[in-house]
């Protein structure tokens, strides 16, 4: 499969760790995956358009994940997310789902769950 | 007319041939010419004019005189010769003529002259008439430069008091008119009034002279009169003194505010003659009167003595009082009188504040001591004897006071070199030791001393001592109950903290994760990707390292260790915190700006303290600007060199601020602004900023917010300070004293 027919999963995080080793864990499931550290820097890229999936920190400097998740829907950009956090707070899980997130993970997140969460956007059927 | 006075300077030589007296005059030919009309209209002008001139400005009569002749006589120069010793004013005495003023063709030769004996003029004087010489050069040489040459010259003589002065003359330098007989007599005419007019000269000269002695003399009498008057006016006004007037029957016939202030009466008690000195005074007072009205008749002053004085209400004023008759009036006179209640209040305290001092010294636990350094000649106060538990009155010497001294600060005295300092300067010093006690018991000293040098310039210490063993006591007691109370705030602010440290530790762990997933992957793919796997699993190791590090730093947070002092750097400090915080901020919606300096130098302290108290400086910042929505909620953290070898860190916020009136109650333990707080935090951190021997202050932004700074010294002085006099003083520098 070339890279170009692959589909791009986007990662917003301000924390370098996660953009460094996400982006390959993504490559082993096949994705192709590009790392942005703040909403503003992904919303200036020209990924926005190719964006299938969305893996969003919550918590950053700046535009947070949800308000990066308003700014999308403002502009109709309806790109499925999957929330990324380190705060065990189930009720603003609850919540980020209730406004339409996929998912919300807790970090640390095993990579199956991190896979059967992107797949459940991406192979919607498998 | 230089010349001419020069050439009469230089010796006359006889052996010049010169023409005879004879052959140069030709008065004779004045009654032999036809002579012109008198013109006494002209005459009587030229006089009035003269007169005017005199009356005017007398100093210009000689000029005028000058050209009324010319006018008159219709000649080409004319002028007059005064007889002078100085060669500018006139003098009867003189022994040559000069010439004040000349008119016509010879006026630039004003200043000239001529000799008394040897020329035209003196001729004149010794033949007392009317001479007229044709070309009087021949005879007398020296006139020779004076030009134009007189064809004719007229002389008149003029006298004052029968004394000749001077001569009146006119010339005409050609042949173009000769003078005649009427010239002769309006000259005559003239001459007289020139001797009126060199009299009335002289006279307003002179007149002027004393003139301006007298005004001088008045003028320094009227200066000497109204300084006077006005200084003593002054005086009397000023009611420094009292000032009183009175006469030797006992009557106060004047006096100032100052006075009547003293003994409280009252302007209208002093006009109806009811106040009089004899009544003023008591009477163990009296004799003392008497004597001084002796003195005053015997010398018309009296010397200043120490009594005392009735007020209206019968109290008694303590006076000293000094005083003189008039001069000539033989029974009034003035005195000086001075309030000396203050000064004997001042002695009576003095003598009550000795008596007290002994036992304020007792009270207080404060002995003294004194030290004439070249002599180690040492004096104890009682106290100092008690605190010492020595027996009071035995010699004191160095060597006693050192066995009294607990040998671990006697060591540190001795490095101190106090002896050597205290001998080789004047400083004033303030140390801190212990006494060991015979009985094993400590005591806690604090010494002031103080240098002087006494009237022969020798160095002497005054010093005070005082036991504060007590103080110490309660000190530690104080200092043990924060250290307690510092480690309440500080689990309670790790407590809010949690999602931080949560955050902290979950961003290595999720790296850890998913790169260990990975790695995994990596290795099951076939063939296996080796290269990634490695990257992975050294990423992995990377993470769980940092991990670690982070979970050190809580342990140490928590943990209720003793603080230690070592060399930290701030930045690293402000850094760690930031890096525990940063969570917490963002929830808040902080934008925090550091701003570290480069170079920063290192300070001494803990590390732990000093990250509690930026925690929370930058905890208090945030939730200052909790409810600030109109503008970012910005946090500024600041490190620098502050001045006097010292670093500087500020936290500041764009919050609420404070409420200046209670910038003081800040730091109080338990006062807080804030709805959840329970107000330890800042008085905790100015504790421990304290303990670092800094401070810890807040200052209001000039726009909306507060600013919380503390200053702490550089790792270099505070090493110094670890072997110096200090760590004496505080020897809980770093120990839970300080917290």
């Amino acid at each position: 499969m070339g890279a170009i027919d692959r589909l791009l999963v986007s990662v917003v995080d301000d924390d370098g760790s996660v953009r460094e080793s996400l982006p390959d864990l993504l490559k082993q499931f096949g994705f192709a995956a590009r790392a942005f550290s703040s909403a503003l820097e992904f919303l200036a890229s020209d990924c926005v358009d190719q964006t299938r999936c969305l893996l969003l920190d919550v918590a950053m400097p700046g535009m947070t994940g949800p308000e990066l998740q308003q700014e999308l829907i403002r502009r109709r950009q309806a790109i499925p997310i999957i929330f990324i956090t380190a705060d065990r707070d189930t009720i603003i899980r609850q919540r980020l789902i209730e406004q339409g997130a996929v998912e919300c993970l807790f970090k640390p997140f095993s990579d199956t769950a991190l896979l059967e969460a992107v797949n459940s956007v991406l192979h919607p059927k498998s | 007319m230089a010349d001419s006075a020069k050439s009469h300077d230089v010796p006359l030589d006889s052996s010049v041939p010169t023409a005879s007296l004879e052959s140069i005059l030709c008065t004779e030919e004045l009654q032999r010419r036809p002579s012109r009309p008198p013109d006494y209209e002209k005459e009587n002008q030229a006089l009035v004019k003269l007169v005017s001139a005199l009356a005017d400005s007398p100093t210009t009569i000689f000029r005028t005189l000058a050209e009324t002749i010319q006018d008159i006589t219709q000649c080409d120069s004319a002028g007059l010769s005064l007889l002078t010793t100085d060669g500018k004013t006139p003098h009867v005495d003189g022994k040559r003529f000069y010439w004040p003023a000349i008119a016509g063709m010879w006026n630039p030769h004003v200043g000239g002259g001529t000799p008394r004996n040897f020329g035209p003029c003196g001729d004149v004087l010794d033949q007392n008439r009317t001479l007229l010489f044709t070309h009087f050069e021949r005879r007398y040489p020296y006139l020779m430069p004076v030009n134009p040459a007189a064809e004719e010259c007229l002389l008149v003589p003029f006298y004052v008091d029968g004394k000749a002065v001077g001569t009146i003359w006119g010339i005409m330098h050609s042949d173009r008119r000769k003078f005649d007989a009427e010239d002769d007599r309006i000259m005559a005419s003239l001459g007289k009034f020139a001797s009126s007019a060199y009299q009335a000269l002289i006279q307003i000269e002179d007149l002027k002279l004393q003139v301006a002695e007298r005004e001088k003399a008045e003028a320094e009498v009227r200066e000497l009169a109204s300084g006077l008057e006005a200084k003593i006016r002054r005086l009397v006004e000023a009611n420094v003194v009292g000032i009183v007037m009175w006469n030797l029957e006992g009557a106060i016939t004047g006096a100032n505010e100052a006075f009547l202030r003293m003994v409280q009466y009252d302007r209208e008690d002093l006009a109806s003659g009811r106040v009089r000195w004899t009544d003023l005074t008591p009477a163990e007072w009296r004799g003392h009167d008497e004597r001084a009205v002796a003195d005053l008749r015997t010398t018309g002053i009296f010397q200043s003595f120490e009594k005392e004085y009735f007020r209206k209400d019968g109290s008694r004023v303590p006076v000293l009082l000094g005083g003189a008759l008039f001069e000539g009036s033989g029974n009034e006179g003035v005195a000086f009188v001075l309030d000396l209640s203050e000064q004997k209040r001042a002695e009576s305290a003095l003598r009550r504040s000795e008596a007290f001092l002994a036992e304020g010294q007792h009270l207080g636990q404060i002995g003294s001591f004194s030290w004439r350094v070249a002599t180690d000649e040492i004096t104890w106060s009682a106290e100092l004897y008690r605190i010492y538990e020595l027996e009071i009155g035995v010699p004191v010497t160095l060597e006693l006071i050192h066995s009294r001294v607990h040998p671990e600060d006697v060591s540190l005295i001795e490095k101190m070199k106090m002896m050597d300092r205290a001998r080789e300067g004047g400083h004033d010093f303030e140390w801190q030791y212990r006494l060991l006690m015979p009985d094993h018991s400590i005591k806690y000293m604090h010494a002031v001393a103080h240098a002087t040098r006494d009237q022969d310039g020798q160095l002497e210490y005054i010093a005070s001592v005082q036991d504060v063993t007590a103080r110490k006591m309660a000190e530690e007691a104080r200092d043990k109950a924060r250290s307690e109370l510092a480690y309440v705030a500080r689990v309670m602010t790790l407590g809010t903290l949690t999602a931080s440290i949560a955050h902290e530790l979950t961003q290595p762990l999720s790296g850890i994760v998913t790169n260990a997933s990975t790695c995994l992957r990596m290795l099951q793919t076939e063939p296996p990707e080796v290269e990634g796997a490695r990257e992975t699993a050294r990423r992995t190791i990377r993470d769980g390292n940092r991990m670690s590090e982070v979970i050190t730093r809580l342990r140490a947070l928590f943990s209720k260790q003793e603080p230690t002092t070592e060399s930290v750097n701030l930045n690293e400090v402000v850094l760690e915190v930031i890096a525990l915080s940063i969570v917490e901020l963002q929830k808040n919606r902080v934008m925090l700006c550091p701003e570290l300096a480069d170079g920063l130098p290192l300070v001494i302290g803990d590390r732990v303290q000093l990250q509690q108290v930026i925690l929370n400086l930058l905890r208090n910042g945030s939730d200052a600007m909790s409810t600030v929505e109109d503008r970012p909620r910005q946090l500024l953290i600041r490190t620098e060199r502050d001045e006097g070898d010292r670093v500087r860190l500020t936290v500041q916020d764009a919050g609420v601020g404070f409420d200046p009136q209670a910038a003081d109650r800040l730091f109080d333990a338990f006062y807080t602004t804030k709805g959840d707080g329970m107000g330890i935090g800042l008085s905790v951190s100015r504790s421990i900023i304290e303990g670092h021997h800094g401070r810890l202050w807040a200052t209001l932004n000039d726009g909306p917010g507060a600013a919380f700074s503390f200053s702490i010294p550089r790792a270099s002085e505070g090493l110094a300070r670890a072997d110096g006099i200090r760590n004496i003083q505080v020897p809980a520098v770093t120990g839970p004293a300080a917290a």
